[in-house]
Parts: C-alpha cells; sequence; structure tokens
C-alpha cells in the first residue's frame, strides 16, 4: 500500500540522553498523512524529545523513523523536508519579517528578488503583508507566531512540527490561535504534528491524539475516543472529564461485573471488551463527570443508574456547568458536571449529603496500570 | 483553619524596634540614603573627569604657559608645538604607530575572541587550562611577562618590533577581557536561533555567517572597542617588546619622566579625543543596533 | 562530546593558544629559567644554574621593605577602591529606577578607563601640587599659611592615584553582581520587617561577594605588578617591587630581576588563590 509522503512511522524508538534513563521508551506510532496529530502529556513525558528526533534536531538511541516510507534517522532537517516552528518562535532578531520567511529560500541560493516575491505571496497567506518591513520585536506574540509559521512552510515541507506552539500566548488569544493553526493545515494539506501539555487544546485540534507518559505511548486514538474511552486510569486523569473509582471484583455476571466500592458500597459496571477481570481483582472504574446526576439522599434515583454518597466539598462556577466536588470515601475528588441552570433549579453547598448517580452503561473499567 | 495549621510554636509579636527600623513605603519622593549615595556618586565623577579636565584646559595655552593654574592665554600653540618640535619627541610618528598597532590588534581580538567564545560554549577536554591560562595572562605583571618575551626574543636571536612582537604581546592583554566578553555575550544567544537556521536548511558556516555574528554584532563591537582602547594604552607588557621604535605610551612615558612644558598636557587632550571618538563610535554602534530590535509593543 | 567535536573546539581555541603560550606560558618559564642563571655583566646570561639570585633576594633587607611598602599600598588602594566602588555600584543598582539611566551612568563612570592611565596620572600635578588648584584654594580661603607639600609626590597621592585608576576594578563587577540580584528578593524582607541594616547584611553583601572578590583580584594584581604610578606620582620617595625590578632590568641584570619577578609572581598568585576561595570564577564570569 502506497504510503502518503507525509505519514510519519515511529518504530521501536528509544531515547536515552545520559545512557541511564530512557527519556523515550520504546516508542510505536503511524501518523496518517495530511493528518494532525498532537502529543499530549506533562513536562519531561517525551514528547517534545520524539518531535525534536522526527525533526531531525536529535536521533534516536534505537529504532527507526520513517516519513513517507522512508528511513530518516541521520538525514539533516533539510533533507526530511519537514520544518520546524520553535516553541519561543526563535525568529532571528535581526532580520525584519520578510527576510525572516525568505531565509530558507536564500540559504538555497535563491536571488533577492525572486524570493521576496515568494515572502510576500506568503505574507498575504497568513495575513502580515503589512508588517512586511517591521522586526520581531515590535511584532505582537500572535503575529509572531503567524511569521514563524509562514517561514516554516514557505519550505513546503511534507510534515510541520509544532512545539508547543500555543503556550506562549495569554489564554484569549491561544484560543483564537486554535483556529488558525487547523486551517492553515487544512490549507497546506500537509501533517502537523503538535506537542502541548494543555488537555482541551488537543482534543479541540486533532485527529490523532497520542498521551504520554515517562517515555511512553499510553493511548492515541482519534479525540474522542481518547476523552470518551480512556484505556487506563493515567489516561482517564490525564484528560480530566472523568471521576476514577476503585474497588474489587464481587461476581462476574455475563456483561456486567458487580464492585464493591471503597466505602463498601456496590455497583454494577460492564465488562470492556478486552480487559478480563475475575472475583477478587481490584478495579479501576471510570464514570464521566457529565453523566453524573445529583439528588437527595432519601430520594429515588432514576432507574437504570447506579449510585454512591458522598458529601459536597465544594463548588466551583464555570459559566455553562458548575463543578461540585465530593467526598465519596475515596481518596480522590468525586466530582459532577451540573448544567448550569440545573444546579441552581436545585442548588447544594458545602456540607450537603448527597446522592451522586450515573447509568449503569456508562461507566467503563479500565485497564490495569503496567 | 484547623488547629493543626497554626503555629506549633508561638510566634512572637512584633516588638516596637523591628517596626521602627522597618522601611515603610513611602508616597513620594526618595528615602535619604538616596541623597547620601548621590552626593557621592557626583564627588566620585567629578574626581574621576576633574584632572583630566585640568588637563585639557591647561593644553591651551599661549606660548607663557605653565604646568600649573592660573591660566596664561588661550591658544593653540602647545598643540602646534607637539608636532613640530622635536624636542618634545617622536609624537607624530609613534601616534602613527600606536594607531596602525591598535586597528592590527583590534582585528585580531574580535576574531580570536568569537573563535574562542565559540568553542568555550561547550566543555571540552582541557577546557579549564584554557580557562586558566587565559586568567593568569590578564593577573600577571604586565612588566614580566615583557621582560620574559624580551628573553624569548633575545634567546632566539630575534629583534623586536612594534609590528610584531609587540602585537602578540598586546595580545595576551586584549584576548581575555575579549573573551570574558564573549562569554557574557553567548551566554545569552539563544540556540533556538541556531537550531532554526538548520532546521531551514543552513550550513553552518551559513548559520555563523547570516544568524550568528549579525545577532552577535553588539557584542562584536564591544570587543572591538576594548581591543582598540586597550592596545592604545598599553604601557607595561608593550615597554619591553616594542623594539626600538616606540608607540604613544611609550612616548608619553619619556616625557612624563621629564616634564617641562604643557607640550604634554596637549598631547594629553589629543590623545584623549582619539579614545573618545573612538568610544563614542562604538557605543553608538550598540545603541543604534540595540534601539532597532528591542521596541517594545502592546499585544493585539 | 563527540571526539569530532572536542577536535573543532581545540580548532578554534588554537589562535588563543598562539598568543597565550608563546606570550604568557613561555615568557613566565623563561624567566623563571633565567632566574637561576647568573649575569655576565653586560645583560647576557651564563647557563650556569645556581640560587644566589634568589638567596640574595631573601637575604636583603631591601627587598622585605618593598615588599612591605607594596603591600600597604595594596591594602590602602584596595580598601577605598572597595569602599567607593561598593557604594556607587549600589547606588547605581538600587537607587537609580531607570535602567537606561542606570547603564548611561555606569558607562559614564568607564569611559575614563579608556583613555590614557598615564595622562590620567600626570593630571594630579595641576591638583596637588605645591601650587595646584588645592592649595592656592586652602591659601586663598586661609585654612592654611603654607602650601601641603604630602599633597603631591608622597605616599598620599600614589594611594590617590591608584584609587583614582583601580576603583572602575571594583564598580563593575559588583555592579554586575548586584544587578543580579532578583529586586523581589529585597522586597520579600521589606514585607518580612527588614530594616536597612538587615538588608544590606543579609542580601545585598552575600549576595555581592562573588563581585568584591573578582573586584578585589583586579585590583590587588594591578597595584603589585605596578611600577610607573609609584614612580611617577611618589617622585622617587617610594619604590615597588616591580620598580625594583624595572631598575634592575635598566641595568641588564636580568638574573636577579628575574628572580625577583618569579618571587612576586608567586606572591601574587597566592594572594589571587586565596581571594580565589571563596569564589567559584569560572562560574562567575561564565554566566
Amino acid at each position: 500500500m502506497a504510503v502518503g509522503a507525509g505519514s510519519i512511522e515511529l518504530a521501536g524508538v528509544v531515547k536515552s540522553f545520559d545512557g541511564f534513563v530512557n527519556a523515550v521508551d520504546g516508542v510505536n506510532i503511524t501518523i496518517p498523512d495530511k493528518a494532525y496529530c498532537c502529543l499530549l502529556g506533562p513536562s519531561g513525558c517525551g514528547k517534545t524529545t520524539i518531535l525534536r528526533m522526527i525533526a531531525g534536531h536529535d536521533d534516536p538511541t534505537a529504532g527507526e523513523i520513517l516519513i513517507g516510507g522512508e528511513n530518516v534517522v541521520g538525514l539533516a532537517p533539510v533533507a526530511r523536508r519537514t520544518a520546524m516552528m520553535f516553541q519561543s518562535y526563535a525568529l532571528f532578531p535581526h532580520l525584519n519579517v520578510r527576510d525572516n520567511i525568505a531565509f530558507s529560500l536564500r540559504v538555497r541560493g535563491m536571488s533577492k528578488a525572486e524570493r521576496h516575491k515568494a515572502a510576500d505571496a506568503m505574507m498575504e497567506k497568513v495575513r502580515l503583508a503589512e508588517f512586511a518591513d517591521r522586526l520581531p520585536a515590535q511584532l505582537s506574540g500572535g503575529q509572531q507566531q503567524r511569521v514563524a509559521l509562514a517561514r516554516a512552510a514557505i519550505t513546503e515541507p511534507r510534515v510541520l512540527l509544532l512545539d508547543e506552539p500555543l503556550s506562549a500566548l495569554d489564554e484569549f488569544l491561544r484560543i483564537q490561535m486554535r483556529q488558525e493553526l487547523r486551517s492553515m493545515q487544512r490549507d497546506l494539506g500537509i501533517t502537523f504534528v503538535h506537542v502541548t501539555h494543555t488537555q482541551l487544546e488537543a482534543i479541540a485540534l486533532a485527529d490523532l491524539v497520542v498521551v504520554m507518559e515517562k517515555g511512553k505511548i499510553r493511548q492515541a486514538g482519534a479525540a474522542r475516543d481518547v476523552y470518551d474511552s480512556p484505556k487506563d486510569r493515567y489516561v482517564a486523569e490525564f484528560l480530566g472529564g472523568q471521576n476514577v473509582l476503585m474497588g474489587k471484583v464481587r461476581t462476574v455476571n455475563g456483561q456486567h461485573a458487580e464492585v464493591t466500592g471503597l466505602t463498601g458500597s456496590g455497583f454494577k459496571v460492564p465488562l470492556t471488551p478486552g480487559v478480563n477481570v475475575e472475583t477478587g481483582d481490584p478495579i479501576a472504574i471510570a464514570v464521566r463527570r457529565d453523566d453524573i446526576e445529583l439528588t437527595s439522599p432519601g430520594g429515588s434515583p432514576p432507574a437504570n443508574t447506579v449510585a454512591v454518597s458522598g458529601k459536597v466539598k465544594a463548588v466551583e462556577y464555570q459559566g455553562y456547568f458548575v463543578k461540585v466536588m465530593l467526598n465519596a470515601g475515596g481518596s480522590e475528588d468525586f466530582v459532577a458536571y451540573v448544567s448550569e441552570r440545573k444546579f441552581f433549579n436545585n442548588p447544594v453547598t458545602i456540607g450537603d449529603s448527597v446522592l451522586a448517580s450515573w447509568p449503569v452503561d456508562h461507566a467503563r473499567i479500565l485497564a490495569h496500570d503496567h | 483553619m484547623s488547629a493543626a495549621a497554626r503555629s506549633a510554636v508561638a510566634v512572637p509579636p512584633v516588638s516596637k524596634a523591628v517596626v521602627a527600623h522597618a522601611i515603610a513605603p513611602r508616597a513620594e519622593g526618595r528615602p535619604w540614603t538616596f541623597y547620601v549615595l548621590s552626593t557621592v556618586f557626583v564627588l566620585y565623577v567629578l574626581a574621576l573627569y576633574g584632572p583630566m579636565i585640568c588637563i585639557y584646559v591647561l593644553s591651551f595655552q599661549d606660548v607663557r604657559g605653565g604646568l600649573v593654574f592660573p591660566m596664561k592665554g588661550l591658544s593653540l600653540h602647545w598643540f602646534v608645538d607637539l608636532f613640530t618640535q622635536v624636542r618634545t619627541g617622536d609624537v607624530k610618528g609613534s601616534f602613527e604607530r600606536s594607531i596602525k598597532l591598535a586597528a592590527i590588534v583590534t582585528v585580531a581580538t574580535v576574531i580570536m575572541s568569537f573563535l574562542a567564545g565559540w568553542a568555550f560554549r561547550r566543555r571540552f577536554v582541557g577546557d579549564g587550562v584554557v580557562f586558566y591560562l587565559m586568567i593568569g595572562s590578564l593577573v600577571a605583571p604586565g612588566l614580566v611577562l615583557s621582560i620574559g618575551v624580551g628573553l624569548v626574543l633575545h634567546f632566539i636571536g630575534v629583534e623586536g618590533a612594534w609590528y610584531t612582537s609587540a602585537i602578540g604581546a598586546q595580545l595576551s592583554w586584549t584576548l581575555p577581557f575579549g573573551v570574558l566578553v564573549m562569554f557574557a555575550v553567548m551566554s545569552r544567544f539563544d540556540r533556538a536561533w541556531e537550531e532554526a537556521a538548520y532546521d531551514l536548511g543552513a550550513t553552518r558556516w551559513q548559520t555563523i555567517r547570516l544568524v550568528v555574528i549579525p545577532i552577535l554584532a553588539p557584542g562584536l563591537v564591544a570587543v572591538a572597542l576594548f581591543g582598540f582602547t586597550l592596545s592604545y594604552d598599553e604601557f607595561a607588557r608593550t615597554l619591553q617588546t616594542a623594539g626600538s621604535l616606540n608607540t604613544l605610551p611609550l612616548e608619553i612615558w619619556t616625557m612624563t619622566l621629564n616634564i617641562t612644558s604643557p607640550s604634554l598636557y596637549a598631547l594629553g587632550t589629543v590623545t584623549t579625543i582619539v579614545s573618545f571618538v573612538i568610544i563614542a563610535i562604538c557605543l553608538g554602534a550598540i545603541a543604534s543596533i540595540q534601539k532597532r530590535r528591542a521596541v517594545r509593543v502592546p499585544a493585539t | 562530546m563527540s571526539g569530532r567535536g572536542q577536535i573543532l573546539s581545540w580548532l578554534y581555541v588554537t589562535p588563543l593558544m598562539l598568543v597565550l603560550i608563546p606570550f604568557f606560558v613561555a615568557p613566565i618559564l623563561v624567566v623563571l629559567a633565567a632566574s637561576f642563571f647568573q649575569s655576565d655583566g653586560f645583560g647576557g646570561l651564563i647557563a650556569d644554574p645556581t640560587f644566589q639570585n634568589y638567596t640574595e633576594i631573601f637575604s636583603s633587607k631591601l627587598t622585605a621593605n618593598l615588599y612591605a611598602e607594596t603591600i600597604e599600598f595594596t591594602i590602602l588602594t584596595w580598601l577605598f577602591s572597595l569602599i567607593i566602588g561598593f557604594w556607587v555600584a549600589y547606588f547605581l543598582v538600587f537607587h537609580i529606577r531607570n535602567p537606561l539611566l542606570a547603564i548611561g551612568l555606569f558607562l559614564l563612570c568607564t569611559v575614563p578607563f579608556w583613555t590614557s592611565n598615564i595622562i590620567r596620572m600626570i593630571s594630579w600635578i595641576p591638583l596637588l601640587g605645591k601650587e595646584g588648584l588645592i592649595n592656592t584654594a586652602l591659601l586663598r580661603v586661609g585654612v592654611i599659611n603654607e602650601p601641603l607639600e604630602f599633597l603631591l609626590f608622597s605616599g598620599f597621592s600614589v594611594v590617590v592615584a591608584y584609587v583614582h585608576q583601580l576603583t572602575i576594578f571594583m564598580i563593575v563587577p559588583i555592579f554586575n553582581a548586584m544587578a543580579r540580584i532578583d529586586k523581589r528578593i529585597v522586597e520579600a524582607a521589606l514585607d518580612a520587617g527588614a530594616s536597612r541594616l538587615d538588608i544590606m547584611r543579609m542580601i545585598i553583601l552575600p549576595l555581592s561577594k562573588n563581585g568584591i572578590a573578582l573586584g578585589s583580584i583586579f585590583v590587588v594584581s594591578i597595584v603589585m605588578g605596578d611600577f610607573f604610578v609609584i614612580k611617577v606620582m611618589s617622585g622617587g620617595g617610594s619604590a615597588s617591587v616591580v620598580g625594583a625590578l624595572y631598575e634592575d632590568v635598566g641595568v641588564l641584570q636580568y638574573p636577579s630581576a628575574a628572580a625577583s619577578a618569579v618571587v612576586l609572581t608567586i606572591v601574587v598568585t597566592l594572594l589571587v588563590a586565596l581571594i580565589l576561595r571563596t569564589v567559584d570564577i569560572r562560574k562567575e564570569l561564565t554566566r
């Protein structure tokens, strides 16, 4: 099967900087051509190292990296037809916008007239034409980012690598610039690999979300899959939006398992295909926070639901929903996202005892952590 | 707050003495220390420039002029005297030699300091040796080195001259300064710029030529400033290595040993003007480069 | 770093070494060698190794006096240049709010350094001389009846000239060290109720220590190695170690001059090493 020019495959990639600890610990992943892929994880998980290895700024200690089907390990960045956008943008402070963008053409020996023409065309595309003669220090953060993007894109790479491109911007700009990146990617029609530690950013932008921890990939898949069906406890907790309950399996009946929670309360959970559980196993269960409904104790929870009781610890107003944190016996908070109007129809305050219920089939058994 | 959160140890109440000495914010104006220190500062600057200014003023006396105040007349007599009279020494020749020597030393210092600073960005085997040799060269008494070089030349059987051995002797003084400036400048050089250039396809040489050197330009100008002025005013190390023809500081030195007329003051004025011009050019260049690159615009 | 990287680094550092070795290492070694030779009286050297030169130095009372005098000047210069330099630097860093103005004033202080120091030295004559400005002013006001002799061509004028020349060497490293102090630390101390003395004692001084050490190294090594300031400013009244060295060279007594130079270098190295024990100079300079 022909591979797209911009498809990326990492096979058994390992990177160690000091010979002791593996910053990247055996990574296998295929990123399809023309996909928007986000590498998501906390600081130190290896996502930036992987990005730099794809770019050609670092080489793997072991393993292969294929772009468009060919092994690129050992090739210079320019030979890989990749381009990187740095976290600090790394715009040359002594060159104006036009010369920054035209830099790659200059090192290839293009004549001044020609490369200025090409740079002007690129500046039109990113709406920077009026800033052509400005120096980077005279631009705002958002403008600098567009220059960095244009400078990378003018080389017509097959893969564009972005190292936390939105971290330097404030919240409001970040959300605005997100869509610029997405539309740029569609326009250029190439693969984007975007490193970030912000969950919401990753799921907003990516076709493929790769969740990483300590040098390993924990889960890779479409945004919805990763958010709604996290494979293990780490992914569930990192993506947010899920409560993780611990318990022990009491019995297994057909499609469900009967579980005893930590507080002794029991509830039913559907079995997850591919995850084997037996009686007596310790188990972790994920329940989406927005699936939780709060009712007063003594009232009857809706049919086909499972419930735990808890005490309200904190209430946070978040605009269109209210975050209610409960103490339900576990070590971590049990959180319910209640839609705003619903909450204020029946508000609760700190100290109230409530019954938190969710539809039985909306919970998931998580795979065991290694 | 739970009981455990309160201190295990009783915190003593704040004493009056502490409150008396604590510094309270003030609505406007400056603390008394500001006035004391600015007086100190002004006195220091006056003491710094004062004596020099006396010399400059006195050099404009006319033919009746003496070595001290009060000033007698106003003319350029002594400047003319300086450049024409043979008895005041070979001012014109030594001045030319000093300028040429300083120019050579400046170029050499900039290039060598840049290379050395570039090497020191990463650790390499023996870098401690090089570093301490450099510091040693900086701290060593100039006359001792001068004598040593003289002896070396004596043993080899070669004559020293201002355009050969003096260059090396002066470089042993200017290079440590230049390299230290380069250290400071390069530590602020963001490697991301290099990587970006590499990413965009530049070769190592292209990166140095198109990115590193232009960005480091203010630092290079600073090194050039050090190189020129340190060479132009250098005395001890040049003393035994300049050969038979003097540089300007050596010439001044022989004149200092028997000061008889304000022509020496005139020389002082002239040589200081040269120094000031060079300083102004270099600082101006640095300031204009920095100004262009550092303008901040509010985020839009 | 890879082997290739190491070779490349050494390549870049070669020009520097090509200067340091013949013009620093070789002279020191040659002087060391010459100190063991004997003079043939005509400026030549007889390669007949002997400790004679050293024994002459160590047994001579003149040596002890010279060192005593030079060290006395060194200490006085160090003291005054430190006091003045510290407060000037402190003023520039902590009392000038506009950073551009601070840099401008800082440059103002450094500019004289870029001019000939011999000229700056003789410029004291119209000021301190018997008929100089200070004496005539004091006479006119009536504070004194006769011109003050000690102002010029004395130990006093030597120290004045030294301090005038070398305070800048204190100001620069101390300024650098102070500028690196995060002002928010000072604010935190103010928040906790610290007095001026507390802040100076517990924050400013410890964090400026490195700058003070660096400046001290410069001042000590320059004063110990000087011969022309003291010669001119003392009018021949005082001598210095290097001054005597210079005289020896003048009469072509190279071996004894060499031995003297070696002893001086060792003394200065010991002093500098002592100061270096309080600061990691490599980290300080390459930060």
